[in-house]
């Protein structure tokens, strides 16, 4: 049997087989080549472009026949994304592959957006604007990172995209969030932050009237001076900036809440292990939470009232309308593991909170969209749709199951991780082999290929794939 | 005669080698038979022979005829090998002197040189004949100068005094990419006001000319003027007079001109540019591509930092992987931007190591991936320090059995280094008329076993095993 394999393999010759030297595990599959049912607005071509790619390689990245989560437009079973250069270019059941893309065969897999951690540290150094400088695209954690299925972090300040072939554009993004310390543990820093936001209100009222009277002729008044009014709280208040807030306990939510309710802002709330008790009054203050389904809280039986964490938390936010990211006890990665508590396995976290009754539709949304809106990046990344950016990833099962593992990750259309090629887990259930016959089929094809294209006099076709198989 | 030489040569097979004078009297001819002559021109002559005479290689070949008076050292029969001496790229270690980081680029490697007794010495021996300093320091320490290593004394000559920039994108990115865009900036507007300069000074020195050149117009018109009238009035008192008035009126004119001249000033006739700051001088030259640098780079990642901050600039350099003075175990990695390095065509210095990726036991051959990507390689001790030199050989040998191609990794310590420090004229290929400089070993160059037994240069030898055996 074997030699009959290798005399296919001799015979082919040059075939598909060994025309992938961008990406060493060919696909031995046929994948989308058939007329499409649907012409793709662009034309494609299939040169190198713009785009991300290497030299001489396609700007095209096709991730093919998976069942793709979109987050925003719900589930396309065996659908294609199409990415061009760093972008998303289409998204569908019939979207043609352009000749000599790159390819990911997803048949038989999962494809969901990258994931996005709104609190990380250790993956990527730097804070703020120094990412840009600082960004180590080959240290370990980006690398972790991506085999947990994160393709995005925040970190110190700014919101880092985990590339990992190169440090143009890693930085995403600045979340301009003020920290406003509001506990009900520190009165004086409760007062203080009361009569800031006060004292930014009366400047906006003073600032109206002021407006008001200009527009109706009148002159001799003079503006108020800006110079006395706190900037930060004057930011807030036009909602040029979020709140941040730390408040696990209901005590120290209701205090948040209160003053959300007294100063209408944007908020995002760190921590809300008791957040399902009062619910309803978070949904209506419009604040964004930030938790951990599995951050204990211990209840206190001295009260009358609901208190301490439930597993439930998440499912009755989600039913209040609080929009939420889930973020794991540990914000960073450690080796100690494959199912820790830390952002190498952020779906882990993310299940108990299904195991609570939160949809999984949800659950996506919290690691995905709902983390990006957080951040303020939801134009760029959280979603699969066209003119996103080119963030995804390929699981072997479904997200939120502890088998699970991201076969492929892509990072702005570039081929980030596969789980075959590193060295973290691809002993582990090793993706599949073709079987002999497989390979003599794609051999056999290849050389029909050949031989159509020398027919048609056609051009050099083979793509350069990333498929099943090693 | 022919007789003679035939008699010779049946003869110098049994000729014991004659140790006893390595080197011939002036006109005498040196010849060394060897089981292998790595001539690194073409394919290496097997049982071959290399005859020198007056500093320069007057034959190379398999079949010798001996001529007379000549001396011969016959090594054959334990894999003795003829090598063109062995280059070291880097070598901090010579420079014991430290200092912090920063731009100091106005610092030449020499100037902190003070060697200890016998260092370069210990490097001959190990078949070094050419070795590159290093300045001390970190950001922007200086500049590199070269040595021979059969010179003697703290602070010998160099063979060149400053030639590389050197830069170091190492430690914190952030810092180093922050030290290298400014000092690239700063030189950019040296150039600048350098460009701007000129263009006045060129502009002020054509209406400075043409000024002059005018002036002289109006001067030879007024004289032909004269000279006109001077031929249509009378002979004698007239022309005394209208030399009178044409001499007179004009140094008056000229005068009032040449006070304004004064006030203006001439410009200088050759161009004087603004001054630099002599930490900035090489970057300068750098960026204006008459100087090269060595940039090192101790993680991938500062590679694609150091490619981003270039951007479209195109100033020639070289990169060595690895920073400090030794390779991390864990640089595997390396080969992630071994396509970056490839597509920006530069030479590339490394040690020859064989490092795992970062946290395995996976090794890599970042050397043999490189020069497959068609860069060209460099090859470094793998440590910075003299014990790194003496295992050289070994680590070599390794690098080869992995699969580097003996050819190159044999050119990446001898003749590419050389022309990376501009020496290629003094390491060569071993052919007739390139000057005599070479190494001899009792063995195969890749056995570690085998020793350096002579070293020669420009004919000379430098280095004698035996009688160095005989001092001890």
């Amino acid at each position: 049997m074997m030699s009959w394999i290798v005399l296919a393999l001799v015979l082919a010759g040059p075939a598909p087989l060994a025309a992938a030297p961008a990406v060493p595990v060919p696909s031995l599959r046929r994948l989308a080549q058939e007329p499409p049912p649907e012409q793709p607005t662009e034309e494609p071509k299939a040169e190198a472009e713009d785009g991300n790619g290497k030299e001489g390689t396609s700007p095209y990245l096709a991730v093919v026949g998976g069942e793709v989560h979109t987050v925003t437009d719900g589930v396309l079973p065996a659908a294609t994304v199409l990415c061009k250069g760093d972008r998303i270019l289409k998204v569908g059941a019939g979207v043609r592959v352009p000749e000599g893309a790159r390819v990911i065969d997803a048949t038989g897999m999962k494809v969901y957006p990258g994931l996005i951690a709104v609190r990380s540290s250790g993956i990527v150094s730097g804070r703020g604007e120094s990412v840009r400088d600082e960004y180590d695209p080959f240290a370990l954690n980006v690398d972790l990172g991506l085999a947990g299925g994160l393709t995005a972090v925040e970190t110190g300040g700014a919101v880092a995209k985990l590339l990992r072939h190169s440090v143009e554009g890693a930085l995403i993004g600045k979340p301009d969030w003020v920290t406003v310390s509001y506990s009900p543990s520190s009165p004086r820093a409760r007062r203080e932050w009361r009569a800031r936001l006060e004292g930014a209100r009366d400047f906006l009222r003073r600032q109206r009237s002021y407006e008001a009277a200009k527009a109706a002729g009148e002159e001799d008044i003079s503006p108020p001076d800006p110079k006395s009014v706190n900037q930060q709280a004057l930011r807030l208040l036009q909602r040029q900036a979020t709140a941040r807030f730390n408040a696990d306990s209901a005590k120290d939510l209701l205090a948040v809440c209160e003053l959300l309710e007294d100063f209408p802002m944007n908020a995002v709330i760190f921590g809300g292990r008791e957040a399902w008790t009062l619910a309803d009054r978070l949904g209506r203050t419009g604040a964004r939470l930030v938790i951990t389904p599995r951050a204990k809280r211990r209840p206190d039986p001295e009260l009358s009232r609901p208190n301490g964490w439930s597993i439930e938390n998440a499912r009755i936010l989600w039913e209040h309308g609080v929009e939420f990211a889930i973020v794991p006890g540990q914000a960073y990665i450690t080796t100690g593991g494959i199912a820790g508590r830390d952002l190498l396995t952020l779906p882990m976290e993310v299940a108990f909170a299904i195991r609570g009754g939160l949809p999984e539709e949800a659950a996506l949304r919290s690691i995905t969209i709902d983390a990006a809106r957080i951040l303020g990046v939801e134009d760029r990344i959280g979603s699969i749709e066209p003119g996103k950016d080119a963030d995804l990833i390929v699981c072997d099962g479904d997200l939120f199951d502890y088998r699970t593992f991201v076969q492929w990750a892509v990072v702005a259309g570039d081929i980030a991780y596969d789980k075959q090629m590193a060295p973290y887990f691809a002993h582990i259930r090793p993706r599949p082999e073709p079987s002999a016959g497989e390979v003599i089929d794609a051999v056999i094809e290849g050389i029909r290929d050949q031989q159509d294209e020398a027919a048609e006099d056609g051009g050099d076709g083979g793509s350069n794939r990333a498929g099943d198989g090693s | 005669m022919p007789a003679a030489a035939a008699l010779l040569l049946l003869a110098a097979p049994l000729c014991p080698p004659q140790d006893e004078a390595p080197e011939p009297p002036a006109g005498r001819p040196l010849i060394f038979r060897v089981d292998r002559i790595e001539t690194l021109a073409g394919e290496p002559i097997e049982n071959g022979f290399l005859q020198v005479r007056d500093g320069v290689i007057e034959k190379i070949g398999d079949v010798l005829v001996v001529p007379e008076g000549a001396v011969v050292h016959d090594l054959r029969g334990d894999g003795s090998t003829i090598l063109p001496p062995l280059v070291l790229a880097r070598a901090g270690f010579l420079i014991h002197s430290t200092r912090g980081g920063g731009r100091n680029g106005r610092f030449r490697a020499i100037d902190s040189l003070w060697l200890e007794e016998g260092e370069l010495h210990d490097l001959l021996a190990e078949g070094i004949l050419i070795v590159a300093i290093d300045p001390p320091g970190d950001g922007i320490p200086g500049r590199t100068s070269v040595l021979a290593t059969d010179v003697e004394g703290h602070r010998p000559e160099a063979l060149v005094e400053d030639l590389h920039l050197r830069l170091r994108m190492e430690g914190g990115l952030r810092g180093a990419k922050d030290l290298m865009r400014k000092a690239i900036a700063d030189a950019e507007k040296a150039i600048e006001k350098e460009k701007e300069a000129r263009a006045a000074w060129e502009k002020a020195r054509a209406e400075w000319e043409a000024r002059q050149k005018a002036e002289a117009e109006q001067k030879k018109q007024q004289e032909q003027k004269q000279g006109q009238e001077q031929g249509s009035g009378g002979r004698s008192e007239p022309s005394a007079r209208g030399r009178g008035s044409a001499q007179e009126p004009p140094p008056g004119q000229d005068g009032g001109r040449n006070g304004g001249k004064e006030e203006e000033q001439e410009p200088p006739k050759e161009f004087q540019p603004p001054k630099i700051d002599p930490n900035l001088v090489p970057v300068v030259e750098w960026l204006r591509r008459e100087r090269v640098a060595w940039v090192s780079f101790d993680k991938p990642a500062a590679v694609l930092h150091w490619l981003d901050l270039l951007g479209d600039r195109d100033p020639a350099w070289s990169a060595i992987l690895g920073g400090g003075s030794r390779f991390s175990r864990f640089a595997g990695n390396f080969m992630e931007v071994r396509d970056a390095l490839a597509a920006a065509g530069v030479r590339v210095l490394l040690p020859a190591v064989l490092p795992n990726l970062p946290y395995t036991r996976i090794p890599t051959h970042p050397a043999a991936e490189l020069d497959q990507a068609g860069v060209e390689i460099v090859l470094l001790p793998p440590r910075g320090d003299l014990e790194g030199v003496r295992s050289f050989r070994l680590a070599l040998a390794d690098l080869v059995r992995e699969g580097l191609d003996r050819r190159i990794a044999l050119e990446a310590v001898t003749l590419r280094p050389a022309a990376a420090l501009g020496q290629e004229e003094i390491v060569r290929p071993l052919e007739v008329g390139a000057p005599a400089n070479f190494i001899v070993f009792d063995g195969d160059v890749l056995d570690p076993t085998a020793e350096v037994q002579y070293v020669l240069h420009d004919g000379r030898v430098v280095f004698d095993r035996s009688l160095e055996e005989e001092e001890e």
